[in-house]
């Protein structure tokens, strides 16, 4: 009797509904890339090429002369707080049992965040090297 | 060898709240199961002692609980595998923890079937039959994509172990998601999208916290952390 070859593996394209637990989950996976490298540079510079001992408001005022180190710590900042806020949601979600609650508490986060990048992103911008520079 | 047994105790009829009961097995034998110990309990000892068990080798799954603090399968269980104190071993038992004890080592059931049953775990196929009447054919490749989730028994042992689903019930729990999983992924099956639905909820696959619980509980070994993995994946890319 003749049997049917049926071989190799199918790949199939389905329709996913998008929700905002999804694009959590996506931001997470985008975010802890950049902080793989955005972090892990944050310890090298600060902590292995340099010795903390050392750290000084010079040494930081000497790279916040540059505005690619001013984007950099920008960056850093932005992506932990937001990775960090995003966890600490999915944890708080897990013990809140009340919508309502939930509800109050992710804006609570959300405007936390958005005022803290906001406003530490606005002193990095601002910050002038010169008074610090050449002493 | 003798074995002290601690075992959690409850009977709505009598009881305010559970207590531990203390039986001590003499001429106990390494390879006894802690399901022949249970056993000994109830037959010789204290006949009130209520737990599920049914084929006693692994394959029903009805005598889940909690063996030292980790959910097992009692009829799986042998004795030389548990830690021993001196020449005596203490063995601690518990219901499975996360659903409502109904009396000793029995839970309610319900709501897990209740989530196991949300995820529509049946082959869904509307297209008619191949002209030839004869089945679905299907490649070694496609098949060996979901062969690891054909493998659950329903005991619960994963789901109760996950601290997500300890926290909040309405989390859909992994066993759920591995049963989504062995549709979602048969090549033949028409479903996914249905499935995916329910899954990609707020209280499906995005409460899992990846902490592996469920897979060391497993008493089929399944990889059921990696399981959840490709199911968010299908969900992140649409692609399976």
């Amino acid at each position: 009797m003749a049997t049917a070859n049926v071989t190799g593996m199918t790949h199939r394209k389905v329709q996913v509904q998008s929700n905002f637990q999804r694009w959590a989950f996506l931001f997470m996976r985008v975010s802890g890339l950049a902080l793989l490298i955005l972090a892990v540079g944050h310890m090298m510079i600060q902590h292995v090429l340099n010795s903390s001992s050392n750290l000084s408001i010079q040494f930081v005022a000497a790279q916040w002369n540059s505005w690619g180190w001013k984007v950099f710590d920008m960056l850093l900042l932005a992506f932990a707080l937001t990775h960090g806020m995003n966890g600490f949601r999915n944890v708080l979600e897990d013990y809140i049992h009340n919508p309502q609650t939930v509800k109050i508490v992710n804006t609570v986060l959300a405007i936390f965040t958005i005022i803290t990048v906001l406003w530490a992103g606005y002193a990095i911008a601002r910050f002038n090297s010169t008074p610090f520079m050449g002493n | 060898m003798q074995v002290n047994l601690r075992i959690r105790r409850f009977n709505p009829e009598k009881d305010t709240k559970a207590w531990w009961g203390e039986y001590t097995l003499s001429d106990v034998h390494p390879t006894d199961t802690v399901l022949d110990l249970l056993n000994r309990v109830k037959w010789e000892i204290d006949g009130t002692l209520s737990l599920r068990r049914s084929c006693a080798h692994g394959v029903c799954g009805s005598d889940a609980m909690r063996i030292n603090e980790v959910n097992a399968l009692a009829c799986k269980t042998l004795v030389q595998r548990l830690e021993k104190k001196g020449d005596t071993m203490t063995i601690q038992i518990e219901p499975i923890l996360g659903l409502r004890v109904i009396k000793d080592l029995i839970v309610d059931m319900e709501p897990f079937m209740e989530h196991y049953r949300a995820v529509m775990p049946y082959f869904i196929n509307d297209s008619p039959p191949p002209a030839d009447g004869r089945e679905r054919l299907q490649s070694q490749e496609d098949r060996a994509r979901f062969d690891d989730t054909t493998k659950c028994i329903l005991c619960a042992c994963c789901t109760t172990s996950c601290p997500s689903f300890w926290a909040n019930g309405k989390y859909i729990g992994p066993a759920s998601i591995v049963q989504a999983h062995r549709f979602i992924f048969d090549s033949r099956d028409e479903g996914a999208a249905e499935r995916l639905k329910v899954v990609g909820d707020t209280f499906g696959v995005w409460r899992c916290r990846t902490i592996f619980n469920c897979t060391n509980a497993c008493p089929r070994d399944i990889e059921v952390t990696k399981a959840i993995a490709e199911v968010k994946g299908v969900l992140a890319t649409g692609e399976i």
